[in-house]
């Protein structure tokens, strides 16, 4: 083998040597967005875990303690996915009789707090009043979390439930939960509510809401004269306000990996309960 | 106790960043904030190095690394980017400096994309600080030289010759000494050579 390579007196013409191919200079990339880690998702289903976006309230030591409370708590009871706009069942230890339960079903309104502090608010109207409970979300009293139908709304926060008909935030206390197909994307409920007439409890003229569907006809000219000045229409461009809105997203990658393990260790629980829920028995409808 | 924001993702900034944003007061409130800001962000970007009050330039810093960040995390082909872009660069042409120069420039850099220094600000006057505000990798010369140690500085100049002076002091006062010293051996010796010394010091 080591002779073939020294033909030095060999009478065969060397093969004559191409000139060195120019190698395809490497086309720069068009730049899209750089590939995002994949656990950086979390941050829609457990928004809790990030921490306070205001310096001030920041403490890396609480934060962490925090999460490992959560992650323990998470472990006790399933709390599911869930956003502003579903349909939710909580029963809760009543503190007023012993070993007794009480239930609750309505919509998420609000979503807030981080941490252990993360709350949540459910409204309903049972016989005519309109109802609203605010939820500690690691609130150890809780016996569980049901999510009857997983959706979204236009809005971020639906306080104008409390002025629109009651009957957009009338939902049955007997309610059955209704199952999405593994895998599919959140839908988003596009209903748009009508209000009540006037009074109200907020300008809602005033805050750009996209779930409301009659609110021009309630408005008056200086209604809308207002609504055109107090417009900000800047504001979408200031950069520096939404930074500090938000966590930057090296600190939530960081916070991520800390609990991905665990949060999907908790994932296949739930998955492996859901399948063993699908073969049990249907209930026997009566009448 | 608010939740963070989670529709957006943000890179970190490489620098210090107040809790709250600074009000530059001016007759039209926030709106005129944003627009005293746009054209300091606008001047940074056209000549890369400034000369603004220390405030607005600390505010109008912050907003050229959030701009510059963004246009290297989305490029040129996301139009809310582009839309941003349009917004704050009051020019248009350097719409095409952001994406084609800087972006390139800093899409590897692990420092911040600007430098803020504090100028000097003129003795009788209000009590404004200045700042030169400029972008990194401009072409001006430094404002600050890479060799501490330059032979011609005016200071190093001023030490040297102070080392100078006070050498040739002490070699002055350790001849002296010297000549002090050996007085009284020879005066022990030889008497005679001891006066001659003495008239040539009094001479």
């Amino acid at each position: 083998m080591i002779f073939l390579e020294f033909r030095a007196l060999s009478t065969l013409p060397e093969r004559v040597e191409e000139p060195p191919q120019e190698e395809p200079k490497e086309v720069p990339q068009r730049r899209g967005p750089k590939s995002t880690n994949p656990i950086l998702e979390h941050r829609h289903i457990y928004p809790e875990f990030l921490p306070d976006p205001n310096p001030k309230w920041r403490n890396s030591l609480r934060e962490k303690m925090e999460r490992a409370d959560m992650l323990k708590r998470r472990q006790q009871i399933d709390i599911p996915e869930f956003y502003v706009g579903s349909i939710l069942a909580v029963t809760i230890a009543d503190p007023h009789a012993q070993g007794k339960t009480n239930k609750f079903v309505g919509i998420c309104i609000e979503r807030k707090g981080c941490g252990l502090r993360a709350e949540f608010t459910l409204r309903n109207v049972v016989d005519h009043q309109g109802l609203e409970v605010r939820y500690d979300l690691y609130d150890p009293t809780i016996d569980k979390i049901q999510v009857l139908r997983l959706e979204k709304r236009l809005d971020d926060k639906l306080f104008y439930l409390r002025d629109a008909l009651p009957e957009y935030s009338t939902f049955p206390l007997d309610m059955d939960p209704e199952i999405l197909p593994e895998g599919t994307p959140v839908p988003v409920n596009p209903l748009k509510v009508k209000l009540k007439p006037k009074p109200w409890l907020e300008r809602w003229e005033r805050q750009e809401l996209k779930g409301i569907a009659n609110i021009e006809q309630y408005l008056t000219t200086t209604n809308r004269l207002n609504r055109k000045l107090r417009q900000t229409p800047w504001e979408k461009f200031d950069l520096m306000k939404q930074y500090r809105k938000t966590i930057p997203m090296e600190e939530q990658s960081d916070i991520w990996s800390e609990v991905n393990n665990q949060l999907q260790q908790l994932q296949m629980a739930r998955k492996k309960m859901a399948r063993k829920r699908t073969f049990t028995a249907p209930k026997t409808q009566l009448g | 106790m608010n939740q963070a924001d989670v529709s957006k993702l943000v890179s970190k900034l490489r620098i210090k960043v107040k809790a709250e944003h600074r009000n530059l007061r001016n007759p039209k409130g926030p709106e005129g904030r944003i627009d005293k800001l746009r054209k300091t962000v606008t001047g940074l970007i056209k000549f890369e190095r400034i000369e603004v009050n220390y405030n607005r330039g600390d505010e109008a810093r912050q907003y050229a690394e959030r701009l510059i960040s963004e246009a290297i995390r989305h490029g040129d082909c996301h139009t809310p980017t582009m839309k941003m872009a349009d917004f704050w660069l009051l020019e248009k042409e350097l719409v095409h400096k952001l994406f084609k120069v800087l972006v390139p420039r800093f899409e590897n850099s692990n420092v911040s994309f600007t430098k803020m220094y504090k100028a000097p600000k003129p003795q009788y006057s209000r009590n404004l600080e200045k700042a030169v505000l400029e972008l990194r990798g401009n072409p001006y010369p430094d404002l600050f030289t890479k060799q501490p140690n330059n032979r011609l500085w005016i200071q190093n100049v001023l030490l040297e010759a102070a080392k100078h002076d006070y050498r040739q002091s002490k070699y002055a006062e350790i001849a002296q000494n010297m000549a002090k010293n050996e007085e009284p051996t020879q005066v022990n010796s030889e008497a005679p050579k001891s006066e001659i010394i003495e008239d040539i010091k009094t001479q």
